[in-house]
Order: structure tokens, then C-alpha cells, then sequence
């Protein structure tokens, strides 16, 4: 009861962070030079052309009455018609999220599944030779560029060996998933070395704790003291670590979609700028934003049911 | 919907090239590791793991083309809207062009008009009423007849934006049908470029009133004549026609369907045909144009084009409204380098503000060539003999513009000219030269007619609302005699206007020709009757698959 009253109030102070965004977002993208009739036109612009298309998209009004506009929308749930597209930015938005919180959620999964085993096997074998390697080698990782190891991976996984498809989402759930774990591998590589290293940090503080001692002289294995009693105390911290960088990696998928030809909001992001269509850009940065503490709010969650020190107030 | 996982099965990445393509990424990954990590160095990579020395695949057999099959064509951008009347973008016309069809159409070499739903047409001896016969048995692909009431209604919905085509039928004063069948255009004055003006893809046909429908809604699942019908659109990810069972020309269309797909990446793009996961890549760049030359069951195939790119000089901000420092700097731009650096080698230099692609085009035009020599003594006639600090205007991300930037800085400063390069994005950049807010910078045009009047009236014509193509250049003996083809019928005598227009545009250096390029389109080589006109448009009915 007391975790959905938490809930629930971090859900209420959402609608600030929403309207403070709106407002950035609204007249940040007005200081951008170009003019969404200019860039429509093409190569044919002509001055009435201009005027009659302002008019039409109600880009003749004043600032602060466009806002309202946007604003007295935005309270009905509608987020306002694409300029290029001439329909709804909510249909074109939730048509596009799918393939990004798929590259999301399976992202962070494979980054976890890869990053538990290799940092108990670390911090278990503290100053060995699997230790120095599994601190070294996924840093490598984090120094390549997301655009060159995806290609690499099409190269070899897909091209090569012929194993996953090179692009594109597929159809049906088996299709998402085929087509998905490229692209999750490739955001998931870059998240590993970040993990490893706090949660073998982690690990072997509590390691050294009197706890661990006290289990171990309990007569315990090691296996069930690593996992049963060090690893959850270990986990806390990299939770929010993970928590944070996938916030990140929220903003970040456009390169990787970019490559994959997943045609996620981040593409949809990134040709409505090009194109100066504010609408999508208003629509698709309010739920990045919604996302990102969507993110945040799941991470207290986890960390408050692994600490039952942590008070949800 | 189909995806970009899913191929014909006739054409899916076989065994055997996956072998071949096994032993060339092998090889490659040794080249990588060699050449470093730039761009090209990536392109070549991608494009070498298809196939190693032996040639393309020979394609072209002369089997009768076979029935059926989906044909996916990748592309870097989204088609944005259908509202033929309103809609510039290429990406949206050359998909709506499978839909609508006019009552002409522009020969493939770009050069006439033919032609299409009317089948004949007469004028009168005062030059002002046409009258039109429309093909009998058309019918729109719900299963309507396509009578001279859908025509009128086409031609008028055309005529009455704003913003929006109406400039191409600006010399249209009334439609009217005498009959079904029969459908007869009054124009204002004399006007030569009527024919060519109504195969402009805005003047395609639709059923009259929308067929009953609300004009938006209509756009949304459009119907017209055309080989393909209204499917599938995911907004920013692909789109597809299906065939029209009741086309009618005979046996037309091939293909069951059609899907154009988004595929921002080129290295993507490239990879899907590669995989054979697509049949047709839209947009391969000219970097990449030569290795996939190499890659076995891949053709590039490189179209003629109008496409013209140009140096755009504000005559508002001196002292570009001096003709010497304009032709100084139109005689300092070395074409031949930028088409080996922009184009690859695959395009030529330019001489005329016409390219060879349109009607009246003339070769002889005095253009400006590289030559120093005459580019620093036409500097010392000028209002600015020792030189002067200039910004260049250029599309960030944009290699084209980065690299004529260069080549350019270098020229200029054997002039004395110091320019600076200022990056903004594209939209920033088409925003500031329509505004007249720059000093020098790059554009180009791609014609949408077999006629040039319509860059003509972009150019010169104050009346064609583009500021001289955004330069300010105002040239009444250009305007004179622009106006004057307009009314001229005879085509020797049309030639020669032309011939003389060109001539005073290329000496008055108002918009220094870079170069002619073509349209490049890499296809798997099963792709049979592919071909691309010089206005971009490509008639998908032909196509078969092998």
C-alpha cells in the first residue's frame, strides 16, 4: 500500500518535469534557424507559398499563443499534427516506440546477463589472471563506437555466418526477437564494462564483510555465500548505476537504430529536426522524458526491494 | 507489411554467396585493419564483402519478363504526404507517380512529351484553345471509369492552390468538357510549354470530387489510374501498392506489389542488396558506386539526370552585384576536381544553366571554365582589384557541400578573396538563401517537366516568386527573353531564344554551373526494366523479377 502511494506520488510530480520540458523543448527548437514552411517547400519556395503554408500550420501566430495552442492540446492527450506528415504525432509516435523499447528493455537484459557471471567470477578470483581480463578486456567495448561495432556485428553474425538478419525489425514476435538481438548486443557491449567493474567493486566489499566471515565459518559453500548472501547486498549500487546509464542510453539509441535500420522514435527524432517539424520533435522528447523517469522510478523500486533499509517516502 | 528480413524466395542469400562472402570478409577484416577506421575505409569494407574481382552478374537476358513477386526498394528518406497538388518531395512523387497518371507524359530521354491517358489533341490557329481526346476504357483502380469530369476536376483542384504547384498551370485560363470523352483547355496567352506542363505530376488524375470522399482522407489512400493501387504506409518505415488488376495497358504491371523502404544508413543500404534482402537501393553514394560495381548479382547503374548543382551568389550583398567578381569566381572553380572529388569521377562539368537533359539545352554555351589567368584579370577589372573577406554558407553533414567549400577556399585565396566557411544544418541553410541571408553558398535543381521554362521562371522570372533562384539577379533582357519562349511554338525558333538565353546567363555569371550528375540506383541484377527518366520519375510497371 505504501509502495503504490509512492508510486503514485512519483507519478504526480511527473506532471512538472513534463510541463518544465514542454516549455525548454517548445522554445528551444524556435531559436534553431529554418522554417518548417521554408524546409517543406523544397527547392520551389516562394514567398506566398511561405505565407499561405504559415497560415495553414498556424506558424503566423505569436509565440506565446502557439504554446497555448500546444499546451490546451497537450492536456487533451493529443500532441499535435506532423508538418510533413499531415497526421497525428501520437499514432506516428506510438507506431515508432515499439522497436525502441524492445532495444531498450532486451538492451539492459543482455548488459545484466553478460555482467553478473563475469563479475562474481572476477570477485572471486580476486588479483587472478580471469579477474585482470574481465576488467580489461569489455573496457574495449566502451571505447568502440556504437555505429562501427554494429556494423562489425552485421559482418560477422549476420553477412558471415548468417545467423541473425542485418536489419530491420521483422515480423511477428519471432521475427522481433531475431532481428532484436543484434542491435541489443551492440547497446548491451557498451553497458558490460560499466557494470562489471561496480559490481565486482561491489562484491568485494561485501566480500569483506563480517557476514560473509560469519557464513563462511557456518560452513557454507562458496558458490551459496557469493550468490545467496554477497551478491544482492553488491547488486544495490550497481542498480543505480544501471539505472542511470540506461537513462542515457535512452537519448543515445538514435546511432544505433541509425544502423540497424530499426526505424525507432530516435530515427523519427532525427528527421523531424532535420525537417523542422516541431510537433514530432514536442512529441518524442516528452516521452523520452517520460521514459527516462519511467527509468528512474523502476530503479528505486529495485533498490528499495533489495535494501530493506530504504524507506519509499 | 512486408520487412526488411523478409526476400522473394527466388532471391534470398543463397549458400553459396555467403561462402563468397565469408572469404571476402575475411580478406577485408585484414584490409580494416590496414587502412584504418575512416568513413571510405568502412564503405569499401561493406561493399567488398559482397564479392571479390569477378564481374557482375551478367544480367539482361532477354526472357520474357515474368508475372509476380515483391520488389523492395530501399531509400534514405520517407515519402511525406500525398496531396499531389502540395507535395515537393522527390520521395513522395516518385511513389505517387505509380498512382496517378496525366494526360501526357515526358519521353524517357527527356527531351518530349507523348502521349498517355489523352490519347490526341488539336490547337487552334490562335494558339489559345487545345482540345484533348482522352484514351477510351481507363478506369481508376476502385473499378470507375475515368471520364473528361475527373479530368476537369484534376486540372482545376491543380490550378487553385496555393503555395502548392498552381505555378506550373499559371497560363491555364479554363477546362471544359464538351463530352465524356473530350476535354478542351483555354489558355491565357500563347503558351508553348502547355503539353510538357501537363505531365507534370501534379496534373496527374484523380476521380472527380475525390470520389466522394473528404479531400484528406482521400490523400490518405489515394486512387488513381496508375499500374499500382493504394496498400500499406508505416510512417517512417515503408510503404506499399499492390498491383492494379484493371490497369490498362495490357499485361501491366508485373510485380504484385511494391514496397519502398527507409533505410537511413547508406552502409545498411548497401548490405541489403548486397544480402539480396532488397532488390533496388534508391540512393547509393557515389563513393561507394565503384565497389559495388564488383559485387557479383549487383548492377549501379547510373542514370542521366537533370539534377545541377550551382554557386549561389547574393547579389544584394556587394560585391557580388559586380559581374567581374562574379565571373572571376565562376572562372576560379576547378569543375573537373569536384566532380573527380564530389561525384567520383561519375558526372560532368557544367556550362549552361540548362543541362543536357532538357529540351533546348545548348552545348555551345560560353559557361565559365577553370582558367586563373582569366579569373585574376576579370579581379582586376572589378570594384574589388586586391580581393575581399566573404563567408560560404554550406550544409553541415553534407559532403557535397563540404568538399566544394574546399575546393573553392583554396581557389578564391589565389584571388585574394579570404572565405570563410560557416556550417548550419540543411534547413538552416534552404531557410537563409531563400531569406537572402548569406553571401555565397550551393544549391541545385532537378526539373520536374521535359520542358526548361520551369527553371527559367525560377530563375529569372520575378513573376516565378524565387528571387532569380535566391541570388536577386534582375535582368530585363532575360526576362524578355524568357517570356518570349514562352509564346514561341516553333522549336528552331524556341532554340534560339533559349540558345541566346543561356549564352546571357552564362556570361553574366548570375548562377556558376558546377556540374551535371546522374542518378545512381544499385539493383540485384534479377531487377529487369528498371529505368529512371532524367526528371527522377521510373515507371514500375515494367519491372519484372528473373
Amino acid at each position: 500500500m505504501n509502495q503504490v502511494l509512492y508510486i503514485l506520488r512519483r507519478l504526480v510530480t511527473l506532471i512538472p518535469v513534463l510541463l518544465g520540458i514542454s516549455v525548454l523543448v517548445f522554445f528551444l527548437i524556435q531559436l534553431v534557424p529554418g522554417d518548417p514552411a521554408v524546409t517543406l517547400l523544397g527547392s520551389h519556395v516562394t514567398d506566398a507559398g511561405v505565407a499561405a503554408l504559415h497560415q495553414q500550420l498556424g506558424l503566423d501566430q505569436p509565440l506565446w499563443r502557439q504554446y497555448v495552442t500546444f499546451l490546451g492540446r497537450l492536456l487533451h492527450g493529443n500532441l499535435g499534427e506532423s508538418y510533413q506528415y499531415k497526421s497525428s504525432v501520437s499514432a506516428l509516435v506510438l507506431q515508432n516506440v515499439v522497436p525502441t523499447v524492445w532495444l531498450i528493455v532486451t538492451g539492459a537484459l543482455f548488459a545484466v546477463l553478460i555482467s553478473v557471471p563475469l563479475a562474481v567470477w572476477a570477485a572471486s578470483r580476486r588479483g587472478g589472471a580471469a579477474d585482470n581480463a574481465i576488467r580489461s578486456i569489455p573496457l574495449v567495448g566502451l571505447g568502440m563506437p556504437a555505429f562501427w561495432l554494429g556494423i562489425m556485428l552485421v559482418l560477422l553474425l549476420s553477412l558471415k555466418a548468417q545467423l541473425f538478419p542485418a536489419s530491420g525489425f521483422g515480423t511477428g514476435f519471432v521475427g522481433h526477437v531475431e532481428s532484436i538481438i543484434l542491435p541489443a548486443l551492440t547497446v548491451a557491449l557498451a553497458l558490460v564494462p560499466i557494470l562489471v567493474r561496480s559490481l565486482r567493486a561491489g562484491l568485494l566489499d561485501v566480500l569483506q564483510s563480517d557476514y560473509i566471515t560469519t557464513a563462511h565459518s557456518k560452513g557454507l559453500g562458496t558458490p551459496r555465500v557469493v550468490l545467496g548472501h554477497a551478491l544482492r547486498n553488491a547488486a544495490v549500487s550497481s542498480i543505480t548505476v544501471l539505472g542511470v546509464n540506461i537513462a542515457y542510453l535512452i537519448g543515445s539509441t538514435i546511432v544505433v537504430e541509425r544502423v540497424f535500420a530499426l526505424n525507432g522514435i530516435g530515427y523519427l527524432m532525427l528527421t523531424a529536426i532535420l525537417n523542422r517539424d516541431f510537433p514530432i520533435v514536442q512529441g518524442v522528447t516528452l516521452v523520452f522524458a517520460v521514459m527516462v523517469v519511467t527509468v528512474n522510478l523502476l530503479t528505486d523500486l529495485a533498490h528499495a526491494a533489495l535494501d530493506p533499509r530504504v524507506r519509499l517516502a | 507489411m512486408a520487412s526488411s528480413t523478409e526476400g522473394p524466395p527466388s532471391d534470398a542469400f543463397t549458400r553459396r554467396q555467403a561462402m563468397v562472402a565469408h572469404e571476402m570478409s575475411r580478406r577485408s577484416m585484414l584490409r580494416l585493419g590496414l587502412a584504418g577506421l575512416g568513413g571510405v575505409g568502412l564503405a569499401s569494407l561493406l561493399a567488398a564483402c559482397g564479392g571479390g574481382a569477378s564481374s557482375s552478374g551478367a544480367s539482361g537476358a532477354t526472357a520474357p519478363p515474368k508475372p509476380g513477386g515483391a520488389l523492395t526498394l530501399v531509400r534514405s528518406q520517407d515519402s511525406v504526404d500525398f496531396d499531389k497538388t502540395m507535395v515537393f518531395s522527390n520521395a513522395s512523387i516518385w511513389v505517387y507517380n505509380q498512382i496517378f497518371e496525366g494526360l501526357t507524359i515526358g519521353s524517357a530521354d527527356g527531351h518530349n512529351v507523348e502521349p498517355w491517358l489523352a490519347e490526341s489533341w488539336t490547337q487552334s490557329d490562335d494558339r489559345l484553345t487545345w482540345t484533348f481526346k482522352l484514351k477510351q476504357g481507363v478506369k481508376f483502380s476502385n473499378g470507375t471509369p475515368m471520364t473528361s469530369a475527373d479530368v476537369k476536376f484534376s486540372l482545376d483542384e491543380a490550378s487553385g492552390t496555393t503555395g502548392g504547384w498552381e505555378f506550373i498551370n499559371s497560363a491555364i485560363d479554363t477546362v471544359t468538357t464538351p463530352d465524356p470523352a473530350t476535354i478542351v483547355i483555354k489558355t491565357k496567352y500563347p503558351w508553348a510549354p502547355l503539353l510538357a506542363d501537363l505531365a507534370c505530376p501534379s496534373n496527374g488524375i484523380i476521380p472527380v470530387n475525390y470520389g466522394g470522399k473528404a479531400k484528406k482522407d482521400f490523400y490518405t489512400a489515394p486512387v488513381g489510374t496508375g499500374p499500382f493501387a493504394w496498400d500499406t504506409w508505416q510512417k517512417g518505415n515503408s510503404l506499399t501498392l499492390k498491383k492494379n488488376a484493371s490497369y490498362w495497358r495490357p499485361g501491366l504491371p508485373y510485380l504484385d506489389s511494391v514496397t519502398w523502404q527507409v533505410i537511413p544508413d547508406d552502409n545498411t543500404r548497401n548490405v541489403m542488396i548486397q544480402g539480396g534482402t532488397a532488390q533496388i537501393n534508391e540512393n547509393p553514394p557515389f563513393s561507394t558506386v565503384d565497389q559495388l560495381k564488383g559485387v557479383p548479382n549487383v548492377t549501379v547503374t547510373l542514370f542521366p539526370s537533370t539534377r545541377t548543382d550551382y554557386i549561389l551568389m547574393n547579389e544584394q550583398r556587394p560585391p557580388y552585384n559586380d559581374v567581374h567578381v562574379r565571373r572571376a569566381i565562376s572562372y576560379a572553380i576547378d569543375r573537373e576536381a569536384l566532380v573527380k572529388a564530389v561525384l567520383f569521377g561519375n558526372g560532368t562539368p557544367g556550362n549552361s544553366l540548362f543541362m543536357p537533359t532538357v529540351p533546348y539545352y545548348d552545348k555551345n554555351t560560353p559557361g565559365q571554365t577553370f582558367d586563373m589567368a582569366k579569373a585574376k584579370s576579370e579581379m582586376a577589372l572589378s570594384s574589388v582589384p586586391t580581393g575581399f573577406t566573404t563567408t560560404y554558407l554550406a550544409s553541415s553533414g553534407d559532403s557535397t557541400d563540404a568538399a566544394i567549400a574546399q575546393v573553392l577556399q583554396a581557389s578564391l585565396k589565389q584571388l585574394g578573396i579570404t572565405m570563410n566557411i560557416s556550417n548550419s544544418d540543411p534547413s538552416a541553410v534552404h531557410d537563409m538563401q531563400n531569406k537572402l541571408n548569406y553571401e555565397i553558398s550551393h544549391s541545385y535543381w532537378t526539373m520536374d517537366i521535359n520542358d526548361p521554362d520551369e527553371l527559367v521562371q525560377f530563375a529569372v522570372l520575378p513573376s516565378g516568386g524565387g528571387h532569380s533562384f535566391n541570388t536577386s539577379y534582375n535582368s530585363s533582357q532575360a526576362q524578355d527573353l524568357a517570356t518570349q519562349a514562352q509564346k514561341t511554338f516553333d522549336p528552331a525558333q524556341r532554340q534560339q531564344i533559349y540558345s541566346q538565353l543561356q549564352a546571357l546567363l552564362a556570361e553574366d555569371a548570375f548562377l556558376p554551373t558546377l556540374f551535371y550528375q546522374p542518378f545512381p540506383y544499385a539493383m540485384r541484377s534479377n531487377v529487369q526494366g528498371f529505368s529512371v527518366k532524367p526528371t527522377g520519375l521510373y515507371d514500375m510497371a515494367t519491372v519484372s523479377l528473373a
